[in-house]
């Protein structure tokens, strides 16, 4: 880590007008700036911590969920209103790294870390996300990179929060310097390479998370969901893949659904198409064997990646059948 | 692909790239604020300027530390210590070379392998993914602490007993690990103790005999060895 | 060393229960009878909690790592960041001018070459760690660079870049065929005549040991009363004294004046023999600085430069004919880093018939491959596993009785038996894919096996014991050799006390001085048989030295005193006794002080191998390729067990880092920068605590002979079989075979999708 001050405020706009004028990274959990600053990919002059910004890590469970910024994974996981109304939220937050890590990871850090490629981290290499030429992965090993949208950029979207919280339709609620406030749908909130290859999140600088909102309407109606996660290693392992499920059943018929992939693409992959063929259906495992093959459809693998679409395959049909309560 | 144009482009590039500058405008892009990196990299201009923070504005206050040497204080197994370390150090730094508790462990530094796990606050926690300076305040525990001097922690017996070690450089994180563990689920059993221990790595390869030694503990520690330090 | 008069000879009863022979030896006067089945042991073969287990469970034993000093100062390598080149500048004055700065010192000059990314060119040292960064990364190296290769393909293509030096990069072909008289014609011949054949090629990927406790030391300097300058290092080490004489050699110091210490280190598995670079580092800025100077790896330079396991490709063509194999014929060719030698071993099992090995080794512009447990052995046993389930199967044999036919160990045929036992070995696919233990779904089980074998080593080798005796009861053995995690310690305590019969709470074991009497360096799984044996020769020798001492205050001929049970007593009169704190007593300010040579081995020997069986269930996810290993029975003989308890965990190492070998790890080169992409413990993958399968290990006691405990190591050969068994265990889970380490979900679906869908 470069010499950097350390500073602390008792306001997210404080912690904003330091990140937008000083370039000061902000610390939520810490964890993924920490990891930034050990490999140097980060050399900020001042590090600016949130961690006595008041109220910031409170969940409120009432017909809608808002979650502070500073609500740690583990948090988020062990919550019984959102266990028990969103489930796949809770799911996805205990499936990510490891107990330490959640201790300390935040859902706002989860969302705004940083890619894991492995050419993106590396200090020594610079890729096409870093100001470089081209995307290393692409002529490189690329086992692990997107299947979807990987033209520019093959990095994967590395949160398992992100898509849980596509598939109930969750925002994030930001605040700017001078008290500027906005609301941004979380499925809007990241950017393809193809827009900017240089950032994952469309806030500006400065530009602070005061909540992550899920809306009572996602969470009515006996919404059932699912998350499931393919990993080499079963503890502590980055997903090879993984899947947020959302079913709005009427008795055995599918009244609505969301389906979002993570792991396969820059961004969280929202699968419009496969949700379509559920919608009106009545769930069986033929119905989700057709909406989890048109889920992949359209992938475009590297030489190293093509198994994750029969991967991926099984992996969502299963998640479809849980969230029906079908497995 | 080795000899290809591209390859000599991005080499001259990085060369002519001040790395250093070009990444430092990531910076802001970390956690929860959001300075996109090349597109805003004017933004960095703002750096020269000195920004004057009045007050008792709405903005709150700022206390800063360092960049230089500052005082730390940590509470350490109950006791304040004061350390005077920038704020860089990592609290696992600022345990093992400062205050020479040495009983966590630098393996991975990077929040991978659970060799530093400390309790913070009653959380289970990786200290080499922490800065010192941020843990004022929070009551930190060490495998130190666990048991007075002279004494061993019953699960720090049951470790003992089971031989759930061989090099033993990974044991001090799984204590700490397991230790938590105990204290935080009244009804233990094989599954919740490898869920538990997620975040720690052995590489000897003596997981199974450490849950053995977690159930064991878990029994209050009956038929442990004696619990008084040999001399 | 005086001649020794051989006369008295011993019969010693070895082997097993309903494989007992018995051999005569011949002993010096003054040598105890060797362990054999007839011994009534107090303590070994018991579960004995290792001595410094308390110690190291509460973080109170003090590594290497750990060794802190006032004004200690913080080293930190600069390592080229370019795989192949020639250094045209190296500018350490921005380091120099760093405040907090101490010294530096350059590892390579301008002109030198550096071949591979990780390679140490300088080192630098500060009043602490962040300033030691800072410095390191002021340094300026600049670099003609030069085309590289980092993998195998690569290096040996036609007009390859050089990786060092020379014209090529592929070592000569070594052809080895066993017996001699077989000619070349003949392995052709008899592959064509065979029964059943497979022809297939294999491969296993570089594995990097990830010692948990990073290779460097502490060195602090100081002055004897002469003036003279010492040196101590604490050194995270396999071979105390292997670095205490690289030391030497290094700063040209006699061994009267370097000490090294190593009382706890945290994992080594073969990368840590000798003055390693950060060691030599530590000591020479150390002596710049006038301060102690501690120089530690970090995980990523430990991945680069801390030693690896090769990796591995053969080719195979094999044949059996009325079930015994006739012929094995293999080109195995892999690297070893620019250092080149990638031996992979893997025809000592099985009587083969005749075999033709053809081996070379590519260098390529990676760290240098080291000894890695069992070195070459996980890698051959993987495919030559593979290769006899193969050829069982077409011969539609049983896997166990088709190695039975062709393996002449009687331990191994009695281990099958256990393990078959064990596992319920009938629950076996009779076809792969099919069956009950497979099942109609999507997750399928199946069970297969392997075997391991390891050489009777360890041997004199000038090890000696220091034992003392105290009056009030204390018994102290010393060695300078070091515990690596095997529990070395705790079988010296053991055995020392089983041979001089005090109380084994009384026992203490120093270890790690080179002050002390030398021992062994942990490599080849020596250390166990010679510390072993020289532990019971030295306790064996301290009773005869206590007794002759204490028999003349008891008025009693010391030759008609012995102990035992805690307790000396008169040998015809066993009802006179005095427990062992009253006999100590009678030391009053005296103590007796026995430093005893280790006693030679015996060429009288049960078998000259160790052997074990391994077989694993595992669980194939053929939708996900995930693959899952349910539980592993493995049964493992290495003479005399002296702790059951370690004996045990030695195993359960064993099986864990086989199936980590197996089925995760894998360092990842990109070809195009030369630089390793997983060089953390992130994304080189070792398993944890949800990837554990059961694991039952089997402490097969053997009294084996050999030396005079009847110890042989354990650690090398358990790691051996597991990669290969759970290869096989996929292969009857699922119909398909996956020929590629490690055997991760992508290759397990594209061998299902070869054979035709998962389902």
């Amino acid at each position: 880590m470069n010499r950097f001050e350390y500073l602390e405020v008792t306001t997210l706009e404080m912690a904003g007008k330091l990140a937008a004028e000083k370039g000061a990274a902000v610390r939520a959990g810490g964890v993924d700036v920490q990891d930034l600053l050990k490999e140097h990919l980060i050399e900020p002059a001042s590090v600016v911590s949130i961690r006595n910004v008041p109220n910031l890590q409170e969940i409120k469970a009432g017909e809608n969920i808002s979650i502070g910024p500073r609500v740690t994974l583990a948090q988020l996981a062990a919550d019984r209103a959102v266990a028990s109304k969103a489930r796949a939220i809770a799911i996805s937050a205990g499936e990510a790294a490891s107990p330490q890590i959640r201790n300390q990871a935040t859902c706002a850090g989860n969302l705004l870390q940083r890619p894991r490629c492995w050419y993106f981290r590396n200090e020594e290499l610079l890729c096409a996300r870093k100001g470089g030429p081209e995307c290393l992965a692409h002529d490189g090993e690329n086992q692990y990179h997107a299947i979807f949208g990987n033209k520019n950029c093959a990095i994967v979207h590395p949160s398992n929060l992100a898509p849980a919280l596509i598939a109930f339709d969750a925002t994030v609620k930001t605040v700017k310097v001078g008290g500027a406030r906005r609301e941004i749908s979380v499925a809007a909130l990241f950017v393809t390479p193809e827009t900017d290859i240089h950032k994952e999140h469309v806030l500006e600088p400065g530009e602070m998370m005061e909540s992550i909102e899920v809306p009572a309407a996602a969470l009515a109606g006996g919404a059932k969901s699912a998350f499931a996660v393919v990993r080499e290693k079963q503890t502590y392992d980055w997903p090879l893949l993984c899947a947020a499920v959302k079913l709005t059943m009427d008795g055995k018929n599918i009244k609505d659904a969301r389906i979002v992939l993570g792991a396969v693409c820059p961004v969280p992959l929202r699968r419009e198409n496969a949700e379509k063929l559920l919608i009106g259906k009545s769930l069986d495992e033929s119905a989700a064997r057709v909406a989890a093959t048109a889920a992949f459809d359209g992938a475009t693998p590297l030489a190293q990646n093509g198994y994750k679409v029969p991967m991926g395959i099984a992996m969502l049909m299963r998640a479809i059948l849980e969230a029906g309560g079908l497995s | 692909m080795t000899d290809s144009p591209a390859n000599d482009e991005r080499e001259d590039l990085q060369n002519a790239f001040s790395r250093r500058r070009f990444l430092q405008t990531l910076g802001a892009a970390a956690a929860v604020s959001a300075a996109p990196a090349i597109a805003n990299a004017n933004a960095k201009t703002s750096e020269a300027e000195k920004i004057t923070i009045p007050p008792a504005t709405p903005l709150g206050e700022v206390k800063n530390f360092g960049p230089g040497e500052v005082d730390v204080k940590l509470k350490i197994n109950g006791i304040v210590r004061t350390l005077r370390i920038e704020p860089r150090v990592t609290l696992l730094d600022a345990l093992r070379d400062r205050l020479d508790m040495t009983g966590a462990k630098k393996v991975c530094d990077r929040g991978g392998c659970g060799a530093c796990t400390i309790i913070m606050n009653g959380n289970l926690m990786y200290s080499c993914m922490l800065l010192a300076v941020e843990c004022q305040g929070a009551e930190i525990e060490t495998i130190e602490g666990i048991a007075p001097e002279g004494e061993f922690s019953t699960v720090s017996s049951a470790f003992a007993k089971c031989d759930a070690l061989q090099c033993g450089f990974c044991t001090p994180g799984f204590v700490m690990t397991i230790t938590h563990h105990l204290r935080n689920e009244k009804n233990p059993t094989m599954e919740s103790v490898k869920q538990s221990c997620r975040g720690n790595l052995c590489r000897c390869g003596t997981y199974n005999r450490i849950f053995d030694a977690a159930l064991l503990a878990a029994t209050g520690g009956a038929g442990l060895p004696n619990t008084t330090e040999k001399k | 060393m005086t001649k020794k008069n051989y006369d008295r000879e011993e019969t010693l009863k070895l082997g097993f229960a309903g494989n007992v022979v018995e051999k005569k030896v011949k002993l010096a006067d003054d040598q105890a009878k060797p362990w054999d089945l007839d011994t009534k042991f107090q303590y070994a073969g018991k579960h004995i909690p290792r001595f410094d287990g308390l110690a190291k469970a509460s973080g109170r034993a003090k590594y290497s790592y750990d060794m802190n000093f006032p004004g200690m100062l913080h080293a930190r390598i600069v390592r080229a960041n370019i795989p192949n080149g020639k250094i045209t500048d190296i500018d350490v004055s921005g380091a120099e001018a760093i405040p907090g700065v101490k010294a530096t010192m350059l590892l390579k000059k301008v002109g030198d070459r550096v071949r591979f990314d990780g390679e140490g060119v300088a080192a630098v040292c500060a009043t602490n760690l962040e300033i030691a960064e800072d410095a390191m990364r002021a340094v300026v190296v600049t670099y003609e660079k030069m085309a590289h290769a980092v993998i195998v393909d690569d290096a040996s293509k036609d007009g390859a870049p050089i990786v060092d030096k020379g014209d090529t990069n592929k070592s000569p072909e070594s052809v080895n065929i066993n017996p001699r008289e077989v000619s070349e014609d003949e392995i052709n011949k008899r592959f064509a005549a065979a029964d059943a054949k497979v022809e297939a090629t294999y491969r296993t990927q570089v594995q990097t040991h990830s010692a948990l406790e990073t290779h460097g030391g502490v060195a602090k300097w100081d002055k004897d009363s002469s003036g003279n300058p010492t040196l101590t290092v604490w050194a995270s080490t396999q071979g105390s004294f292997s670095v205490l004489d690289g030391l030497c050699g290094n700063l040209k110091l006699d061994r009267s004046q370097v000490e090294v210490i190593c009382e706890y280190m945290g994992g080594g598995f073969g990368a840590k023999f000798g003055a390693d670079q950060p060691t030599l580092v530590a000591a020479n800025l150390a002596k710049k600085a006038g301060a102690p100077v501690k120089c530690m790896l970090n995980r990523k330079e430990e991945h680069l430069a801390g030693g690896n396991r090769p990796d591995s490709i053969h080719h195979v063509r094999a044949g059996a004919t009325d079930g015994k194999i006739v012929v094995f014929d293999v080109t195995n060719y892999g690297t070893g880093g620019y250092t080149g030698g990638a031996g992979a071993r893997n025809i000592m099992i099985y009587d083969m018939g005749a075999s033709r090995k053809v081996e070379y080794a590519v260098k390529t512009n990676c760290g240098p491959a080291t000894a890695m447990r069992a070195p070459g052995h996980p890698q051959g046993s993987f495919v030559l596993e593979q290769v006899v389930d193969e050829l069982a199967e077409k011969l539609n044999m049983d896997p166990i009785e088709f190695r039975l036919k062709n393996d002449r160990y009687p331990m191994r045929k009695a281990q099958y038996e256990k393990a078959m036992e064990l596992i319920d070995w009938s629950r076996r696919n009779k076809k792969g894919g099919e069956g009950a233990l497979a099942g109609t779904g999507p997750k399928k089980r199946g069970l297969g096996v392997g075997a391991s074998t390891w050489g009777q080593n360890g041997n004199r080798d000038g090890t000696a014991m220091a034992v003392i005796i105290n009056a009030d009861g204390g018994v102290e053995v010393r060695n300078g050799c070091q515990d690596i995690g095997t529990g070395t310690r705790t079988i010296i305590g053991i055995c020392a006390a089983e041979a001089l019969g005090c109380p084994l709470e009384n026992m203490k074991v120093r270890l790690g001085h080179t002050r002390d009497p030398y021992g062994p360096a942990s490599g080849g799984s020596v250390t166990a048989p010679t510390v072993t044996a020289a532990a019971k020769d030295a306790g064996h020798a301290a009773k005869l030295a206590f007794l002759d001492k204490i028999s003349k205050k008891l008025s009693v001929d010391a030759a008609k005193l012995d102990i035992s049970l805690g307790k000396v007593f008169v040998k015809d009169d066993p009802a006179k006794s005095w427990n062992w704190h009253d006999a100590c007593k009678l030391l009053g300010v005296e103590t007796v002080e026995v430093t005893k040579e280790r006693s030679d081995n015996f060429r009288a020997n049960f078998s000259g191998q160790v052997g074990g069986v391994q077989i694993a269930e595992v669980e194939v996810d053929t939708e996900t390729g995930v693959v899952r290993v349910i539980k592993v029975v493995a049964v493992h003989d290495a003479g005399l067990v002296i702790d059951r308890l370690t004996f045990e965990s030695q195993i359960l190492g064993g099986v864990i880092q086989g199936m980590s070998f197996a089925l995760f790890e894998n360092r990842v080169m990109d070809r195009k920068s030369g630089k390793m992409l997983n060089n953390n413990l992130e994304s080189y993958k070792i398993p944890g605590s949800l990837d554990m399968p059961e694991i039952v290990t089997v402490a097969f006691d053997i009294s084996n002979g050999h030396n005079s405990a009847g110890v042989a190591g354990l650690g090398e050969p358990t790691v051996i079989p597991t990669a290969g068994a759970i290869a096989n265990a996929i292969a009857n889970a699922t119909g398909v075979r996956v020929r590629s380490l490690p055997m991760t979900p992508d290759k397990v679906l594209a061998a299902l999708a070869a054979k035709g869908g998962s389902r």
